[in-house]
């Protein structure tokens, strides 16, 4: 295995007395497209918060290629490397889709307006909804805006992408959008970590899943191993929830 | 010739409505006139209006008080505009303050609020015109010298960057948590995603309490004549106490604060209207 690009060492982290996240310790490999699953209030949002540290940590090391997030002498600029999908999208409403996208490449990136805007008609045709860079938020749906979220993300040239459950705000028919999206970049070799249920998904592009529950990591295993052949009762116990829904 | 063309125009406009209207009737479901959304005040204002101005600039007395006292709306104006600008650069610096995890900038800006908004506008402009300016013109041998004007503007910009403060703070504190989360998620800095997400969408939230203090202010500025300051206010009482014309001297400054009170609430709404997000 190739030097992790994501090590989590030992990771605490808790809100006043809830501990959400107990002693974590994982590694991604670049190209790895790694989804955690777990019943909700196990940890799963606050650990993926944790790798660009929107939460920091109490204890423990979170190293991204290299640098450790905690003594890196610019967070930002560990954070331009990091793109992460909310789960409400959380677009910029005052700001076009296009403007979405460019506003972070011309502050953080230092690109000129031309060329911001040249990667953002490029990332929003990727995402399928070039025509739509002139629209603002409160005029797409809401497939759309996770899509304009998606493109705002990659046009930073992120080397690692965390999704914060991508479609669970998402109406039914929206969701198969934002999938294939996530799909195409998983082949092209994207560093993936998903926080999500989409089981469809998992099967299709994750090379490992991770199950988390009260802050901790469980089990984990490639899906066809953790799927047919689960090692841990609770395991099995929260398999058998989501899959006979 | 335009204005020829423009009446043939709307001649044929009115028409093609008639035609329309007509159409409407025949049909018989005419769209009610909306009652709800004429702007009635404006049209009774208005009305009050024309009636108080033409019998105002009809009357030698009222036109004579009028030219007394421009000097002073022009002094009034002029305090009200310089202090507001000040008020909205210091209300912003400590707005920022009050939102930051920084305890030291957070406990500054706090005491300020508190102390500011605790003491009577009237109280801080004789201290500003009566304890600070002297005490700083002794203090630099008379180079700092904030006798009159500047005394007044500070005083009031002081006051009221205290209430803008606290409506710059609940306006960044309305912002979505997931909004800055967003903008640090791309990289940018504390400050940047402040200056690029959300300062933008919190000072459009904050225009009506920003109007509203306006206009406060406007009116509050008539508390500078307590420094001897010839506003509208102490002119319109200098010429009462020379003419003994009471009625007429405070009803042209009442009439006067109305009519700029009232254009500076429509200037607000224009860009309320204007900053609006589709």
């Amino acid at each position: 295995m190739s030097e992790p690009i994501i090590a989590i060492e030992n990771v605490y982290k808790s809100f006043g007395h809830v501990k959400a996240v107990v002693d974590v310790s994982m590694e991604v490999a670049p190209g790895e497209v790694v989804v955690i699953i777990g019943p909700s209030g196990a940890g799963k949002s606050t650990l993926l918060r944790c790798i660009n540290n929107l939460e920091p940590i109490d204890s423990g090391r979170v190293i991204i290629d290299g640098v450790s997030i905690t003594d890196a002498p610019d967070i930002n600029e560990v954070r331009a490397e990091i793109g992460m999908v909310f789960q409400l999208f959380n677009l910029f409403p005052h700001l076009t889709a296009l403007e979405n996208i460019t506003l972070a490449q011309r502050v953080v990136r230092r690109r000129d307006q031309e060329e911001a805007e040249t990667i953002a008609r490029e990332q929003l045709a990727k995402v399928g909804i070039a025509e739509k860079w002139d629209s603002y938020p409160s005029q797409l749906s809401g497939g759309q805006q996770q899509r304009v979220a998606i493109a705002r993300a990659l046009a930073m040239y992120p080397k690692i992408m965390l999704f914060d459950e991508p479609t669970s705000a998402l109406d039914p028919e929206m969701i198969k959008g934002v999938l294939d999206v996530m799909l195409d970049l998983a082949r092209e070799g994207m560093t993936m970590v998903v926080v999500s249920h989409e089981m469809g998904f998992v099967r299709a592009a994750a090379d490992r899943v991770i199950i988390m529950d009260n802050g901790s990591i469980i089990e984990e295993d490639t899906p066809e191993e953790l799927f047919t052949a689960p090692k841990e009762e609770r395991t099995k116990q929260f398999l058998s929830q989501i899959l006979h829904q | 010739m335009g204005l020829g063309g423009n009446w043939a125009n709307r001649t044929y406009h009115w028409e093609v409505n008639m035609i329309a209207e007509a159409e409407k009737l025949r049909r018989g479901r005419a769209l009610p006139i909306p009652w709800e959304r004429i702007p009635w005040w404006v049209i009774i204002l208005s009305i009050v209006g024309i009636i108080i101005g033409w019998s105002v600039l009809t009357s030698e007395t009222y036109l004579r008080v009028i030219r007394f006292v421009m000097g002073g709306l022009k002094l009034t104006l002029q305090v009200t505009f310089i202090s507001y600008a000040i008020a909205l650069v210091v209300g912003l610096i400590f707005g920022l303050m009050r939102v930051t995890k920084n305890p030291i900038l957070y406990a500054v800006s706090t005491l300020y609020v508190e102390v500011m908004r605790g003491v009577p506008l009237l109280v801080i402009i004789l201290y500003m015109g009566y304890v600070i300016t002297p005490m700083l013109r002794d203090a630099t041998g008379g180079r700092i010298d904030l006798q009159g004007i500047p005394a007044a503007v500070l005083g009031m910009a002081i006051c009221y960057g205290a209430y803008l403060t606290e409506v710059y703070r609940s306006g960044i504190q309305s912002i979505e948590r997931g909004q800055m989360e967003a903008a640090r998620s791309l990289g940018m800095s504390y400050l940047q995603a402040m200056r690029h997400v959300i300062l933008p969408q919190a000072i459009r939230r904050i225009l009506p309490p920003l109007g509203n203090d306006f206009i406060a202010m406007l009116k509050d500025s008539s508390l500078i004549a307590v420094i001897a300051l010839p506003d509208l206010l102490q002119m319109g009482r200098l010429y009462v106490s020379r003419t003994f014309r009471a009625f007429e001297g405070y009803n042209t400054v009442a009439l006067l604060y109305l009519v700029l009170t009232l254009f500076l609430s429509l200037l607000v709404r224009i860009v309320e209207r204007r900053t609006a997000i589709e």
